[in-house]
């Protein structure tokens, strides 16, 4: 009762301190610190730029200001010499309460007065794609929580060692240690949160319960600290122990401190996030487990129903096998970390079944015996919170209302030790989805909706012909267009709808697509006939195969698309994003030698100026692209680093890296463009060059190294690699 | 003379501004080498005068500010009422005046060594680059004229109204967002990135064109021709109606 009567009296005060009002105005300010100076998220997606990096800015030196106005405030008496007069009118555990209870009020109402300031500058610079419920979820978790976090952890520095100076170096070490050590550990890095990309045109939920969970689990672990630290306000004139003493003759007070720090101790361990892949990437065990002897494929099923609300799956899977070898076998499938297996049954009984705690690939090894009988069917149900496997990169594993990403053992248990039968891996599925979402199967299979329910959802089927399935979901708007001779479909977010009609989205797929057909030939990983173009949520890459592809949703930001590298006006960069799909996916390029020019980049530079020079002519081709390349090239020999690679060696790894990396994009983008006009001039001409790239396109690879070499290219051409420096 | 220096150097110096303000100048500098110059202008070497200049433009606004800052401890209200008391005592305000400009000129003079050494540990440590000699001429062009002139009419703004310091500190950011003639170059740095490729030759000899020449000889010469203002009107007695009374 004493503390709420004392809490107004104490929030009054703090804010009429002229200092409480300059830490929220400068803590208001700061996500300008994220345009310019700290930008964690890496992503080029708007929401990144404007909303993501901003936010965690602001938490970033928000929760400082805070840190350090807590131990000020709270030292405050101590300083002026009269916490012994009142103590003696409040108790100095009441006085503590109340302190920090004003001290929170304050930091939510800077919070609440950051968001209003930045709503309307986040809203005009994000553009047609920003969003109210994402700039909510970002400045409440990636900014508001780290302002209470702060004050716990400064107030407790504070009470255990009751001075000032000593708190602030412990609070200070405390968040450079988030910001340094543990910056790559996202449930560590209790200031600045492991965000790296927010997607502009699908949720990012997955993203923001990431985000909060690692909130919840420091606010449980710093309100227990500080509950110790409470028991240790000095009372009575004793000291840190004496006090201790005093304030744990009521039991509940240790009592919730340590409720606190095992709730957070169990919730750090047993997070539901991430798997525990082994991070040995060449380890593939799983791929040599040997077949089961005597057991062949005849068919599988699967009912799949994600749950939108909560971002969990649940499933049913069939398979059925013939076992001709009159012994029971061992069948494996690799499956979601986070998916728990029950009801594993064979010909209607239940069958005993394993799933490893070892994980590879963001899958864990599910192993059923089946019985000797001549024709098994195995029935089992699945169900989780599907784990991703890269914590610094998370939100690939999205499942929400508006996007969904299944992806082989996320969809349905994947079958690792069972030959084809005569068909093969003939495959019947099912996802029940609401209203709003098209399921978009990967590859060559139609979706289509076979049920609608009451409760807004239909019911989506298609067959399909593999070991295992990809699917995505979403609010897409369909496009079809005819192009190159084939029927394309082109899947794009809803909320990207405005952006892509800017760009003139489909105009620009018409002529690549019509374009590089023509000239090089038809994409190796399309049917013939159909291709499907889906856009994905931003995942840092992008993959193609069996008649899809996909592009990323980075490629296509208001930012990308206004890049005058890849493209004179918003449209280009849409025809280079998408010539991608021959240079880059359809033909593949090594990354290893970074000191090489050589990339998808050159030849898609290229093509995207042999485009826009048969849709605008050569002047304006010229204008754009050649001089533009040429004023890049000309300034890359001139650079002092180039010039002088002596002093570039000087540096540190971190800035030489930086300053390799702009030059290498100067060579990938204008270099290597330039040199591939010379070998145009010289081979004969445009013709000449399109033949050979025609033919390099359509090349047999070699499965071991299917890498479109700078030295293949060079001997189709009959040149050297002398013959196109540029002198 | 010389206590009255020494004492309005401690007042300037040994307190928690002065370590802010040195605390805040290495950051924004440590960033600036590290994360422009370090890149080099205008296809120069990042030691070069042209990019060691760019760096000197781009610190100019906070040593600005710093100046004008410690000239707000001498035209505070507190600062005023007080020179009721100096006023009395035997030394001139004239001598008086001087001394604290001379205070004032002093703590600038170890901001920008403090920029200048900064830059120096950089190139050393990135580079093992130490010929310090040739950045003479470039600190010597960039710094003194906006500096002198940032304290003779800082000081002239202070004694007519002392907020108008705040919004004089304000003009090196106003000027890099402005479109400046190249004679104004130096002054949002345009000049070090623009002038060494019209020369036509790599790697050029720091050299000034003469519009530069005479926009910053210009500004040596007002900010000198202001700060004599000061203290001959620092001799004139002070007007006790127009100091601000406590009520």
């Amino acid at each position: 009762m004493k503390t709420l009567k004392l809490y107004p009296l104490e929030l009054g005060r703090l804010l009429r301190s002229r200092l409480t009002w300059l830490v929220m105005a400068l803590t208001a300010l700061s996500p300008a610190v994220g345009l310019v100076l700290y930008k964690p998220a890496v992503s080029t997606t708007m929401n990144s730029l404007y909303l993501a990096n901003p936010a965690i800015a602001g938490g970033v030196v928000g929760s400082i200001l805070f840190g350090l106005l807590a131990i000020f405030e709270l030292d405050r008496a101590c300083r002026s010499r009269v916490d012994i007069l009142t103590d003696a009118v409040v108790s100095p555990l009441t006085t503590a309460l109340t302190r920090l209870l004003a001290l929170l009020t304050s930091a939510v109402l800077t919070a609440a007065l950051t968001m209003l300031i930045w709503f309307p500058i986040s809203a005009g610079w994000i553009g047609s794609v920003f969003d109210g419920v994402d700039y909510i979820l970002a400045y409440l978790l990636l900014m508001g929580l780290a302002l209470l976090l702060s004050i716990l952890a400064a107030a407790s520095a504070y009470q255990f060692t009751r001075r000032a100076d000593l708190s602030v170096v412990l609070f200070v070490a405390f968040c450079a240690l988030s910001l340094t050590v543990w910056a790559g550990n996202w449930q560590l890095c209790w200031l600045n949160p492991c965000v790296w990309a927010l997607s502009d045109d699908f949720s990012n939920f997955r993203v923001f319960r990431s985000v909060g969970y690692m909130r919840l689990t420091w606010l449980a672990a710093l309100s227990g600290v500080w509950t110790l630290s409470w028991l240790c306000v000095r009372q009575n004139g004793k000291g840190a122990f004496g006090s201790i003493a005093r304030s744990a003759r009521r039991v509940y007070r240790p009592a919730v401190a340590l409720a606190l720090l095992v709730c957070s101790g169990m919730a750090y361990a047993a997070q539901p996030f991430i798997d525990h892949s082994n991070p040995d990437l060449t380890v593939m065990s799983f791929y040599e487990i040997p077949y089961a002897e005597g057991v062949t494929f005849l068919s599988r099923s699967a009912q799949v129903f994600p749950d939108t609300e909560t971002g969990t799956v649940t499933g049913r899977a069939a398979y059925r096998f013939q076992n001709t070898s009159g012994q029971e076998q061992s069948i494996s499938f690799g499956i979601d970390p986070g998916y728990g297996v029950s009801n594993v049954q064979a010909n209607g009984k239940d069958v005993p079944f394993t799933v490893s705690s070892y994980q590879e690939y963001n899958e864990a090894l599910l192993e059923v015996t089946i019985p000797a009988e001549e024709t098994v069917e195995l029935t089992m149900e699945y169900s989780g919170f599907p784990q991703e496997t890269l914590p610094t990169m998370q939100g690939g594993k999205e499942l929400s209302g508006e996007y969904l990403c299944l992806e082989n053992a996320s969809f349905s248990p994947r079958l690792l030790n069972v030959l084809p039968g005569e068909n093969g891996y003939p495959a019947h599925l099912e996802i029940t989805l609401p209203d709003a979402m098209i399921a978009v199967p990967f590859g060559a299979s139609q979706a289509e909706v076979v049920a609608e329910h009451e409760n807004g959802t239909k019911t989506w089927h298609w067959e399909d012909n593999s070991a295992s399935d990809i699917l995505y979901a979403g609010d897409y708007v369909r496009e079809d267009i005819e192009a190159g001779g084939m029927s394309i479909e082109f899947y794009y977010g809803r909320k990207h709808q405005a952006v892509m009609e800017e760009a003139k989205a489909v105009e620009a797929v018409k002529a690549v697509v019509n374009y590089c057909t023509r000239h090089y030939g038809k994409l190796s990983f399309g049917t013939g006939e159909t291709l499907k173009l889906i856009q994905s949520r931003v995942a840092g890459g992008a993959y193609a195969a069996g008649g899809a592809s996909l592009l990323d949703e980075a490629d296509f930001t208001i930012a990308n698309l206004g890049d005058t590298s890849k493209g004179a006006v918003p449209g280009e960069t849409f025809i280079h994003e998408l010539v991608h799909q021959w240079w880059g996916l359809g033909n593949m390029f090594d990354v290893t030698d970074s000191a090489s020019p050589w990339s998808a980049e050159g030849l898609t530079v290229y093509t995207t100026y042999r485009i826009v020079k048969e849709l605008y002519g050569e002047a304006y081709a010229k204008e754009h692209y050649i001089d533009q390349w040429q004023q890049a090239v000309d300034d890359y020999y001139l650079n002092f680093y180039v010039r002088h690679p002596a002093y570039l060696d000087m540096l540190p790894e971190a800035e030489r890296l930086n300053i390799s990396n702009s030059l290498s994009s100067v060579r990938q983008y204008s270099e290597m463009p330039l040199k591939i006009l010379k070998a145009e001039r010289l081979v004969g001409g445009e013709e000449a060059m399109d033949q050979i790239l025609h033919d390099l396109f359509n090349r047999e690879l070699d499965p071991m190294y299917p890498y479109l070499t700078y030295q293949e290219f060079l001997d189709a051409c009959g040149l050297t690699e002398e013959e196109l420096n540029l002198g | 003379m010389g206590k009255i220096f020494r004492y309005e150097c401690r007042r300037l110096l040994l307190n928690k501004f002065f370590l802010g303000i040195m605390a805040a100048l290495l950051f924004y500098g440590w960033q600036v080498l590290s994360g422009v110059t370090i890149l080099g202008v205008s296809h120069t070497a990042p030691f070069s005068p042209w990019s060691f200049g760019d760096y000197l433009s781009r610190m100019l606004p906070l040593l600005w500010i710093g100046i004008l800052f410690f000239l707000t401890f001498f035209t505070s209200p507190g600062a005023r009422r007080t020179a009721v008391l100096t006023a009395a005592t035997p030394v001139t305000s004239r001598a008086y005046a001087l001394a604290r400009c001379a205070a004032a000129l002093t703590g600038g003079a170890l901001l920008v060594l403090l920029c200048m050494g900064e830059a120096a540990v950089f190139y050393g440590r990135m580079f093992g680059w130490y010929n310090w000699g040739s950045l003479v001429l470039p600190s010597l062009v960039t710094l003194l004229p906006p500096l002198v002139f940032a304290l003779g009419s800082g000081w002239q703004m202070g004694q007519r109204r002392h907020c108008l310091l705040y919004v004089w500190m304000a003009v090196p950011f106003l000027l890099i967002a402005l479109p400046l003639p190249e004679a104004l170059g130096l002054w949002n740095g345009s000049f070090f990135t623009v002038y060494p490729l019209t020369l036509g030759t790599l790697d050029p000899e720091f050299a000034l064109s003469i519009p530069v020449t005479i926009a910053q000889l210009f500004l040596l010469v007002l900010g000198a021709f202001l700060l004599a203002q000061n203290s001959k009107s620092a001799e004139q007695p002070i007007e006790m109606h127009k100091l601000p009374v406590d009520k």
